[in-house]
């Protein structure tokens, strides 16, 4: 569903992101995983055609993200990491605005935005100004905005950041509950969270990738030294395995 | 078109939302009423002046376009001034800091559209002001019912032209705001560009020849002063559309650029 090949951004000597290749497959939930400053969000807003690529190319079903930007941004929903939302506009206002520019037909704008409202819980705050809400509420109803016209592919910058820990829980299982029918790209730092969520996970470290597996793939690979009598050694946590691939 | 006018609702409803709008309606009527009210004075004692020496002639030659509405579209025109640069200042500028404008890049919307509904939503601000000060003729008509009253044709002519200043001095101004994430910065610079076309008149005044022409033609002040005489001349209509089709098409570089930076 989405093909990123030989990916490369730079600003001047910079290389944010470095010849980074991956796949992610319809239906499935990938953990996008890496320290600070390791061109996660840059890769997203690439995907997502916020940003033109130095070099390689991006293709969302099939589609150039380059070549055919318009056909790619029917098909994705995002959620960068500071909710794009209008302060100054109601819960309700902003995301009629966002299905109208998402191109959902106006007679089903009503009942869509009432949907994506439910899904993320944000349906008891829908008529109030956005700059009143919490943190917590601003980050649903970001989330609620990228869920809009229901788009195939879900590109989610770390989506629980801000949230309380049932708040947090909601959200894993709402993701959880879209996987199969889109697919969804979830950056995040918090490592639990992609034990929970996630069935592949690729990892950047310094605009490269450093590892490209499943959670259980990479267990293998990183586990520890053979016992005595031939079996595996102990698994390691992804938090090991985060450690040892991203530190220098 | 239809991504347009989906912005320029958008637009609306922060404008309405918040203060800006409702600002610049109050202080647009009420420098307005001001300068309305002085001329109407102005135009009192002309005409009492006139009867006292008795003089048929000057009265007739006094009318209330150019004692009242001729100086009083100028007097509007120098309020935009002022005003317009308070609403185009957030339209970029306030989506860059605020990091809205990732939603947009990420919708499927061409920039012209984005850049097209702003300015649509923006004029709708402004074509409301406007039409708020229709109350000044309106009082005139009502007042001076018994003689020939206001002619509506020039005053309309006038307010065209006003109407086309001010969205002149939108598009430009929106430019400033494509260029920064300062909302400070695109006041000030839609401001000084919108002022500079107003002073440029003064220096035709000093310049001789092809030179006074040339600088003539670029100041706002007579080609707005040709609509209050109730000329219709292609060539004013040419030099809004310019400044106006100038500043969509700079934003829009601006809004391009600012993505591949």
């Amino acid at each position: 569903m989405i093909e990123v090949s030989r990916l490369v951004k730079s600003y001047r000597d910079l290389k944010a992101v470095n010849d980074v290749t991956f796949k992610v497959e319809k239906g499935e939930i990938l953990g996008f995983l890496g320290p600070n400053g390791a061109g996660k969000t840059t890769t997203m807003r690439i995907i997502t055609g916020v940003l033109p690529p130095t070099s390689g190319t991006a293709k969302v079903a099939g589609f150039d993200v380059f070549e055919s930007p318009m056909e790619v941004k029917r098909r994705i929903g995002y959620l960068p990491e500071t909710p794009p939302v209008y302060t100054d506009m109601t819960v309700r206002a902003y995301l009629r605005f966002v299905a109208e520019i998402k191109g959902v037909p106006r007679k089903q704008r009503e009942s869509e935005v009432d949907r994506v409202a439910l899904r993320t819980n944000s349906d008891k705050f829908v008529q109030r100004v956005i700059g009143n809400l919490s943190k917590g509420q601003r980050q649903r109803v970001g989330l609620a905005q990228a869920l809009l016209g229901d788009p195939e592919v879900l590109i989610l910058d770390e989506p629980t950041v801000g949230l309380d820990p049932a708040q947090i829980i909601e959200v894993r299982e709402l993701i959880k509950s879209l996987a199969g029918k889109h697919t969804i790209v979830l950056s995040t730092h918090i490592l639990p969270e992609v034990v929970a969520t996630c069935q592949r996970v690729v990892m950047l470290a310094q605009g490269k990738v450093v590892a490209d597996d499943t959670l259980a793939g990479l267990q293998k690979a990183h586990a520890g030294a053979a016992t005595a009598d031939g079996g595996m050694g102990p698994a390691p946590s992804l938090e090991e395995i985060f450690l040892k691939l991203t530190s220098v | 078109m239809r991504n347009s006018i989906a912005i320029a609702k958008k637009e609306l409803n922060i404008y309405f939302a918040t203060p800006i709008a409702y600002v610049m309606f109050t202080l647009f009527v009420l420098i307005g009423s001001y300068f309305f009210w002085s001329l109407v004075g102005r135009y009192e004692q002309f005409s009492l002046m006139y009867m006292r020496v008795n003089s048929p002639e000057m009265m007739n030659r006094l009318n209330f376009q150019d004692a009242i509405f001729g100086p009083l579209f100028g007097n509007l025109a120098v309020i935009l001034i002022f005003l317009i640069p308070l609403l185009t200042m957030r339209l970029i500028a306030e989506e860059k800091s605020s990091r809205t404008i990732e939603l947009l890049y990420t919708s499927p919307l061409a920039p012209r559209d984005i850049v097209f509904g702003k300015f649509l939503g923006a004029l709708f601000v402004v074509t409301c002001a406007l039409l708020l000060t229709l109350i000044y003729p309106g009082i005139v008509q009502l007042i001076a019912r018994d003689t020939a009253g206001v002619e509506w044709r020039t005053v309309l002519l006038g307010y065209l032209g006003i109407w086309l200043l001010g969205a002149a001095y939108l598009a430009l101004g929106m430019f400033f705001s494509a260029l920064t994430d300062s909302q400070a910065i695109a006041a000030l610079l839609g401001f000084v560009l919108a002022l500079l076309t107003w002073i440029i008149g003064w220096a035709a005044g000093q310049a001789e020849g092809t030179a006074r022409e040339i600088v003539s033609y670029l100041a706002a002040t007579g080609h707005l002063e040709a609509f209050g005489r109730g000329t219709l001349e292609l060539k004013d209509i040419i030099y809004f559309l310019t400044l106006i089709i100038l500043g969509l098409f700079a934003t829009h570089r601006a809004v391009e650029a600012h993505r591949w930076s």
